[in-house]
Order: C-alpha cells, then sequence, then structure tokens
C-alpha cells in the first residue's frame, strides 16, 4: 500500500501523527524526517518555525470527521419523534436511544468504532 | 378535508401502472421454491430494459456475481433462483411509477429509501439467519401504498405533504389527518390488487406495528430497517424522521453495537451502489 499524504494544518496536528514526507523550513533545512511520530514538544516547536501545514501520514480518502455538534444535532432532529422516558413503554425508549447512540458513534469514528485509534477522539 | 374512501382507493389501483406480467407473476409466488426457472428467464428475457437494468445488477458488486453474467440465465446460475428474482423485481418497480404528478413529492427520494431499506433488510435478515431474499423485497416494497396514495390522489397527496411540513411528524401521521388513510392502509390494498404473497402482505401490513401478535418477523426486520435508514439519512430528505421504533422489534434483533456498525456501512455501501444503477 503506498503510504498517503494528508496535508493537516498545523493546528489540527495531534502527538501521535506521522509524518508522510521530511518537514522543511523556509530555508530548506529539514526540521522533521519523514516517519517521525510528532510530541507535543515537536508540535509547539513548529509553530516558532512558521509551519503552517504538515504532510501528516494517513489514507488519503479518509475524509475529515464530522463535527460532533453537527451529528448531535441533526441527529436530534432525525430522532425528534422518539418516545422520551415520560412518554412510552421503556423497551421503545430504550431501543430509540440505543439506535441513535450507534449511529453517532458510526458518524464519529467511522464503522470500526475502533476509537482508540484517533488520537485526541476520547470524548 | 379530502378523506379517502377505501372504494376511491380500489378506484384509484386501477390506474395504475401495470408491471410485466413477469414481474406480477414473480411477486405473487414469492414463497415457491420450485417455479420453472427456465420459463422464468425466457420471460424476463422478452422485455430488453429489464433484462438490461437486472444484468447491470448483478453484475454490480453489492451482488457480487464471481462471473460476468450477460443472460438472466446466468444470473439465475450464479447469484440464484431467488437473488436474481430481487434483482428483477427491483429493477421493473423502480421505473414503473411516473414522476412529477404530484407537486412536491419527491419520487428519487422515495425510491433512495426503499432501495436503502431493501438492502438493510437483507443485511439485516443474514445476521439473523433470515431468508435475505424476502427481507430483500419486503424492504423494496415496505412503502409502496405511498406511491399508490400519489398515484390515486396527487392533489390530496400534495396536502399530506403540506400538514406533514407544518408538523414535522411522520408520513401516516399526516396521510390519516389529511385522507383518512395511511400508506399502510393503501399498500395493504395494493397487496392484494397485485396478489402479493402471504409473506409481503403481512411485512407490508405490520412494518409499522411489528409487536402485533402475528406479525412475523419479516415486519420486524422491515421495521429496524426503515428506522436505520431513516436515522442514516439515506433518502437525503432534509426533514425526514425515524418513525417510533418499536423496542420489540429492535431486541428480537438481538445485535451488538458492533454487529450494527458493520451493518451500516454495509447498507451504505450497497446503496450507492444499487442507487447508481436503479436510478441513473
Amino acid at each position: 500500500m503506498i503510504a498517503a499524504t494528508r496535508p493537516t494544518p498545523l493546528a489540527d496536528a495531534l502527538p501521535g501523527m506521522v509524518l508522510s514526507e521530511p518537514l522543511h523550513d523556509a530555508k530548506g533545512n529539514v526540521l522533521l524526517g519523514a516517519g517521525m511520530v510528532l510530541t507535543e514538544t515537536m508540535l509547539a516547536s513548529l509553530a516558532r518555525h512558521g509551519i503552517a501545514l504538515l504532510p501528516i501520514l494517513g489514507a488519503a480518502a479518509a475524509p475529515a470527521l464530522p463535527d460532533p455538534a453537527d451529528v448531535q444535532a441533526r441527529l436530534a432532529q432525525l430522532f425528534r419523534r422518539q418516545p422520551d422516558d415520560d412518554a412510552g413503554n421503556g423497551a421503545d425508549v430504550r431501543a430509540g436511544a440505543a439506535l441513535r447512540r450507534y449511529v453517532e458513534a458510526y458518524r464519529l469514528n467511522g464503522s470500526t468504532g475502533s476509537t482508540g485509534t484517533q488520537p485526541g477522539a476520547a470524548s | 378535508m379530502n378523506r379517502l374512501t377505501s372504494e376511491q382507493l380500489i378506484a384509484g389501483l386501477q390506474d395504475l401502472p401495470s408491471l410485466p406480467a413477469v414481474v406480477m407473476e414473480l411477486l405473487s409466488s414469492i414463497d415457491q421454491e420450485n417455479a420453472d426457472i427456465s420459463v422464468l428467464a425466457r420471460k424476463v428475457s422478452y422485455d430488453q430494459a429489464l433484462t438490461a437494468k437486472t444484468l447491470r445488477l448483478a453484475n454490480s458488486p453489492a451482488f457480487g456475481a464471481q462471473v460476468k453474467v450477460a443472460t438472466i440465465q446466468q444470473a439465475i446460475t450464479f447469484l440464484g433462483f431467488q437473488a436474481t428474482r430481487n434483482l428483477i423485481t427491483a429493477a421493473a418497480l423502480s421505473g414503473a411509477f411516473a414522476s412529477g404528478r404530484c407537486r412536491g413529492f419527491d419520487d428519487r427520494a422515495f425510491w433512495r429509501h426503499s432501495i436503502a431499506t431493501a438492502a438493510c433488510a437483507r443485511a439485516l435478515a443474514r445476521r439473523i439467519r433470515f431468508n435475505q431474499d424476502f427481507a430483500f423485497t419486503a424492504g423494496l416494497l415496505h412503502d409502496i401504498g405511498r406511491l399508490v396514495l400519489v398515484t390515486a390522489q396527487p392533489d390530496a397527496y400534495a396536502e399530506v405533504l403540506a400538514w406533514r411540513a407544518r408538523h414535522g411528524c411522520e408520513w401516516r401521521e399526516a396521510e390519516a389527518a389529511v385522507l383518512g388513510l395511511d400508506h399502510v392502509d393503501a399498500g395493504v390494498a395494493l397487496a392484494a390488487h397485485w396478489q402479493f404473497s402471504d409473506t409481503m402482505r403481512q411485512a407490508i401490513a405490520w412494518h409499522h406495528a411489528p409487536h402485533t401478535p402475528g406479525a412475523g418477523s419479516l415486519a420486524a426486520i422491515v421495521h429496524v430497517a426503515d428506522a436505520i435508514v431513516h436515522a442514516l439519512d439515506l433518502s437525503g430528505e432534509s426533514d425526514d424522521v425515524v418513525p417510533r421504533l418499536s423496542g420489540a422489534a429492535w431486541d428480537a434483533m438481538g445485535l451488538s453495537e458492533e454487529a450494527y456498525l458493520h451493518l451500516f456501512r454495509e447498507t451504505e455501501t450497497q446503496f450507492s451502489e444499487m442507487a447508481a444503477i436503479l436510478l441513473a
């Protein structure tokens, strides 16, 4: 598999992400080599060097994860007719809540549900 | 108020498009395992548009024939009789109803929802070891009553759309309020008129009330698939709403969160492949 680069703004870069290409400063000096695993210290240092965009290793097709607030707002709208605790049979309430929770997890983490591989995704 | 009587509803059924005879035959005989395959293949092949669409579906990754099939007979050989029968039904139905008769009715959204429910019901059925082919067809047909109402009473249905937009409710609530009956009633009437098998008739009749004694597993599968597809936003309608989910039907599936997450992915993938062919 070919390593793909996901251009990532410095502000969105997280410790644990991996560089897919060497990172140069404005003069062409190599700051960090390809394959480096980013740390908090490195990210702070890159900010001082005026780096704006990082070549981060990742699946090319991986879409940006959606904003949790947008996902929750849309789900609240879609699930507006589900009964709440006062208005219905407990089994129906639980089922509606479970479906909503699963769809939310699916939207925010993808189908594998492997939250462990998403640095900083813990809520 | 446009109260729709059952006489008017039955009269409206006469105006519905006629499906190719072979599709009518398929829908009425879905419970029969021993239908004559060579006769079916020959009848379908008389309809070139239907054959072409069916073969494109059969060759799509969603159905994954290992070999590229070029005839209905080959599709039956590689995919099986029941699966091929599903594809023929989907290909025939999705093109059968005239669009644009009722202002504001989004028939592409209708078919997106129906196709997605078919895909989801099939995937659910496989996980709970129920007949996948019944589930697919029942998912495809579960809301067919809406097309009956739209076709029979386009002006009255435009009022249903307006009523629903004002109240943000489920379809059947708006239909009952404006017309006095809903798409389940219309679907049941159509199922009788088109002589659907009893299995399909029951699934259509109980897909919003799967906890009713005697409703059967198929109604529960379609009920859960319908809710999932609404929750996944696959119809593309901005005012979509998840119908009230039955705890009894949900519990009957007995699936884990992980199983549902995979099911969601499978549904979305198969839906986009099928929609690309059926709604081209």
